[in-house]
């Protein structure tokens, strides 16, 4: 039987993402115009799922309060993880809600719904009491690589030294309910139980049936990530809004002066404004509430909801987070760049900024490439940005 | 409030549609749930308690049937009792009803009706309704003419739906109380439905059938409405009339909690997204320029305001902008209005009613139409009596609100009437600076919402005697909400006060265990004011927890501080709210109440 319950992992931060899960999980970050989950949810419903289960933790508000009670009809149900103890730990959470055949999938990784089908329907005809998908991917080391002989999984293994390209687990899963019993009887590596370990068990006993994959897989490991993303999502036009021109989605709920220009590729969500002479585009995604003031321009920009760019400002290869304010004339002139994040050095990213959530930034602020900007932070008049400014921090110049 | 549902043509699944409804219902308040089917065998089961007991009594001891009606009932006349449970019957168990509001004149109707041999045996007002039936019946009438008879002698307000036994209808009238009509079923995806093929659904609220059908009808006073295969409405008269169907676009799942424990959390937490609605299309920032479609072509010299509970306290505020705007305007409680109106004047009435069916509020705004006055609801129900009685109404669409107190329905009101007062009273500036905190403000709530201390605060002071809140100007009634709040869930004693008030009476009961909620914003006058009157309750060692934007130094006098983002001080009356809903719901919390469906209280209240 082809499972109709689909379990969602929503409850980890994503802490390479910080800062900008300072406020919400990864799920919720953008995917250009919408929360990756959105897409997750949207893939599920499409491959005809009729009961999604949500394990949340890390700032749960966050997603109830933006998924609710229905996702496109469909009831949606909400399990709490506690404390993030691994993907395993975090699935069990759902036991108590769900006795029979599911599939599990993350919710911070856009699939699309022929993925969902395809381990959906060769998981109902295997007879094996799992599946897995799988594709292949450059840097399979980021991620679990994986052995297959026929459409039998015999390997597993997390994060292996070899460089390149390979078969990977692209984390969209069948189980029979038995899942929960095995999760229960894996042993936890350093206080974490993690969905891997307990495949792994299953692949040792010829139990898991892989099935490869292709089409949109996405992650975002970095925010930097979330620009590519975004240009992802504007490929397969997966924004959600209407499309006006080609390549150019716009909300019916926006206003854009006549004086406005909007470069293809770019979205335009709801109750957004933009001003006169403001030139928008290509590959910006404006969420929901953002405010574009005269003659700005925004070039390959993610720009979350209720942020405000100011008056002849310049933003390109930008990530702008919620509730961020930038004052008239800030200037973030792009990458490439090599950026710091703890103690990796990324290099040649093409990276203006990555602003947070609820950041401040006075007038005629310059960015220098591959700048971070911790939420709530403070930029004042003039003031020259590098390197990482950390959250609540006040920079006077 | 009561709650009454009916339906007919729903076959084998009569009973299940009935319960479910009820329980749709709950979020009314309640204390007696019961439910009569009929069509062949009329049978009745009813109790006091919660609508699980009245599902065990169903499981043990069934009934059946193709038509039924069902009932949530509030105490009002006589105690919560099975005997006064509803639906009652008449004196040979054929006739049942359910009934929503006040019969007025029931003591002279159950004297004569005693005087004639009916015999009660509840203490309410609602079972002379059956009994007049049956008086009818034994005359001869034809089932439906005993009930127009019957339901003709009663004086007040009432929502009736009644079933008789061998007939294989359904009939309801109404008078001054709630009552829509629900029509068929959503086809799935297509939305067409047949208005004249049943099912058809009664009930006093649209929660009740929503998952059903989207179709409604709404019943006005003074009509009755006879259910069979088909539905025919008529007037007192028994003029047949033509009624439109509307279609509500509420999505019925929209009333299950999504993971949070309480409706209420839920509900706060919601409010950046009902402010994202109230909003949507209403403001453009860069043009500086506020649409709310007719309404906002009014041009009022004066107003008053008439509400009650929260939307009161929204009231305070509105008259509030009108006065800064320079026009005169005051709010007033709706059930003192009702019976000592002011002098109206050329003044605009305007009522706020998150339901539109607030009893009071609807009796001020008949007294003053009655006077002459032009009137406009502020509501968030579209179609509810309130919007079609005044002239003008002005929806805040905040979407349903289940949990007893209000929340995100305050901010609604507050967000609608700045729209309100922008586009009818203010100048391009005061737009200019008004509507982007406006547009803030979902990301404003956001931040209070991501980052508030409130729950830690609540825990610590939860076993305090009293709790006091202060503010001046726009805080001035977001104070008394704030008390209101504390008080209707947490069940414990709490005030809002002008914080100039403070010294002439109140500071006498403050003391070491009477925290002082001081709500200051800004740094001009009015916070140095209210910071002066932090002073004044710090010196008698009261706690202090200011909830403030910290631009003035009110943090320094206080013993913890409820952040808010810095806006204009319009908005940051709702930032301020949403940090006093939290320290209201976490008090609750701690002290274990049932914080959706706090004792004595209903969600509207449809009785005066």
């Amino acid at each position: 039987m082809e499972p109709r319950t689909a379990v969602v992992l929503a409850a980890g931060e994503g802490t390479r993402l910080r800062p900008l899960t300072q406020n919400r999980p990864k799920p919720m970050l953008p995917a250009a115009n919408r929360p990756i989950l959105e897409h997750v949810l949207d893939a599920l419903v499409e491959a005809g799922i009729e009961r999604i289960v949500l394990v949340v933790g890390y700032r749960r508000e966050r997603v109830q309060s933006y998924v609710g009670p229905t996702y496109r009809d469909v009831p949606v149900e909400y399990a709490v993880q506690g404390k993030q103890l691994g993907s395993g730990h975090a699935l069990s959470q759902a036991a108590d809600v769900v006795s029979e055949p599911l599939l599990v999938v993350n919710g911070d990784r856009l699939i699309e719904s022929s993925a969902v089908e395809a381990v959906a329907t060769a998981f109902s005809e295997s007879g094996r009491p799992a599946a897995m998908a799988v594709i292949e991917r450059d840097q399979a080391s980021r991620y679990g690589v994986v052995s297959l002989d026929g459409d039998e999984v015999t390997e597993l293994v997390e994060k292996p030294d070899s460089e390149g390209h390979g078969l990977i687990n692209a984390g969209v899963y069948a189980f029979e309910e038995t899942i929960f019993e095995e999760i229960e009887a894996t042993s936890r590596q350093s206080g974490e139980l993690a969905l891997t370990d307990t495949i792994s068990r299953l692949i040792d006993r010829q139990a898991v049936t892989g099935v490869p994959i292709d089409g949109l897989w996405v992650d975002a490991t970095y925010p930097w990530d979330l620009l590519s993303v975004a240009q992802e999502v504007f490929e397969r036009g997966q924004t959600s809004e209407p499309e006006s021109a080609p390549g150019v989605w716009v909300d019916n709920e926006v206003g854009v002066h006549e004086d406005a220009t909007l470069q293809p590729p770019v979205v335009v969500g709801p109750d957004c404004e933009i001003a006169a002479g403001a030139v928008v585009g290509p590959n910006v995604a404006l969420s929901r509430n953002v405010t574009v003031g005269p003659n700005a321009t925004v070039e390959r920009a993610v720009v979350d909801e209720d942020s405000r760019i100011g008056h002849g400002s310049t933003v390109i290869d930008a990530v702008i987070g919620q509730d961020t304010d930038l004052g008239v004339g800030t200037t973030i002139p792009g990458g490439p760049s090599d950026v710091r994040v703890g103690n990796q050095i990324h290099e040649e990213q093409q990276l203006g900024a990555v602003l947070a959530d609820r950041v401040e930034v006075a007038g005629g602020v310059s960015f220098e490439p591959g700048t971070l900007v911790g939420t709530k932070a403070t930029l004042g008049t003039g003031a020259h940005v590098r390197g990482h400014v950390p959250i609540g921090a006040e920079v006077v110049r | 409030m009561c709650g009454i549902i009916g339906c007919i043509g729903r076959g084998g699944e009569t009973l299940d549609t009935l319960v479910h409804g009820l329980e749709n219902l709950e979020y009314r308040g309640y204390d007696s749930a019961g439910v009569a089917v009929g069509g062949d065998d009329l049978g009745v089961r009813k109790t006091s308690g919660k609508i699980e007991q009245l599902r065990e009594m169903l499981d043990s001891d069934p009934v059946s049937g193709t038509v039924g009606i069902g009932h949530t009932r509030w105490s009002t006349h006589g105690p919560p009792t099975d005997e006064n449970a509803h639906p009652h019957q008449d004196c040979t168990g054929g006739v049942a009803v359910v009934h929503n509001g006040i019969i007025e004149n029931y003591q002279s109707l159950r004297d004569d009706l005693t005087a004639a041999g009916h015999t009660f045996t509840s203490d309410t007002d609602t079972e002379v309704v059956p009994h007049l039936i049956e008086e009818e019946l034994d005359r001869g009438a034809t089932p439906e003419e005993a009930f127009r008879t019957a339901v003709g002698q009663l004086e007040g307000s009432y929502a009736i739906a009644a079933i008789i036994d061998g007939t294989d209808a359904l009939f309801a009238a109404r008078n001054d109380s709630p009552l829509v009509i629900g029509v068929g079923l959503d086809a799935e995806g297509t939305g067409t439905i047949d208005v004249t093929e049943g099912p058809y659904f009664i009930a006093s609220d649209v929660p009740a059938f929503r998952e059903f059908t989207a179709r409604v009808i709404y019943l006005e006073d003074g009509e009755f409405a006879r259910f069979d295969d088909g539905i025919t409405v008529t007037d007192a008269e028994g003029t047949q009339v033509e009624k439109a169907v509307e279609t509500i676009e509420w999505d019925a799942e929209e009333t299950g909690k999504s993971g949070y424990d309480h409706y209420m959390l839920k509900e706060i937490n919601e409010q950046p997204r009902a402010l994202r609605q109230c909003l949507r299309a209403r403001v453009d920032e860069l043009g500086s320029s506020v649409d709310i479609d007719t309404v906002g072509d009014l041009s009022p010299s004066g107003l008053q305001f008439v509400a009650c509970g929260t939307s009161y306290h929204a009231a305070l505020y509105g008259a509030r902008l009108f006065e800064q705007a320079g026009i005169p305007a005051r709010a007033y409680l709706a059930s003192e209005y009702a019976t000592s109106p002011p002098p109206i004047g050329d003044d605009l009435v305007v009522g706020i009613t998150q339901s539109g069916e607030t009893a009071d509020t609807l009796s001020a705004l008949r007294e003053a139409k009655r006077r002459g006055a032009e009137t406009l609801a502020v509501t968030n129900t579209v179609g509810s009596t309130a919007t079609r009685e005044c002239d003008h109404a002005l929806y805040i669409r905040s979407g349903p609100e289940i949990g007893v107190a209000a929340t995100k329905t305050f901010a609604g009101q507050l967000a609608a009437l700045n729209l309100f007062a922008l586009a009818t009273a203010e100048d391009s500036q005061t737009r200019r600076s008004v509507i982007p905190a406006l547009r803030d403000l979902p990301g404003d709530i956001q931040s209070v919402l991501d980052n508030s201390t409130a729950a830690e605060i609540a825990e610590q002071y939860a076993d305090a005697e009293s709790f006091f809140f202060i503010g001046r100007r726009y805080q001035y009634p977001v104070a008394l909400e704030g008390a209101l709040k504390l008080k209707e869930i947490s069940y414990e004693h709490a005030e809002g006060f002008a914080a100039g008030e403070l010294k002439h009476g109140p500071l006498a009961l403050v003391t070491d265990q009477t925290p002082v909620f001081a709500l200051v914003v800004g740094d001009g006058e009015i916070a140095r004011k209210t910071v002066g009157n932090i002073k004044e309750v710090e010196a008698r060692d009261a706690p202090v927890v200011a909830v403030t934007d910290g631009q003035s130094d009110a943090e320094l006098y206080a013993d913890h501080v409820l952040e808010i983002p810095e806006t204009h001080p319009r908005a940051a009356a709702l930032l301020t709210n949403v940090q006093l809903q939290l320290v209201a719901y976490h008090v609750a919390n701690n002290l274990g109440r049932p914080i959706d469906k706090p004792r004595n209280l209903a969600k509207s209240v449809t009785v005066e």
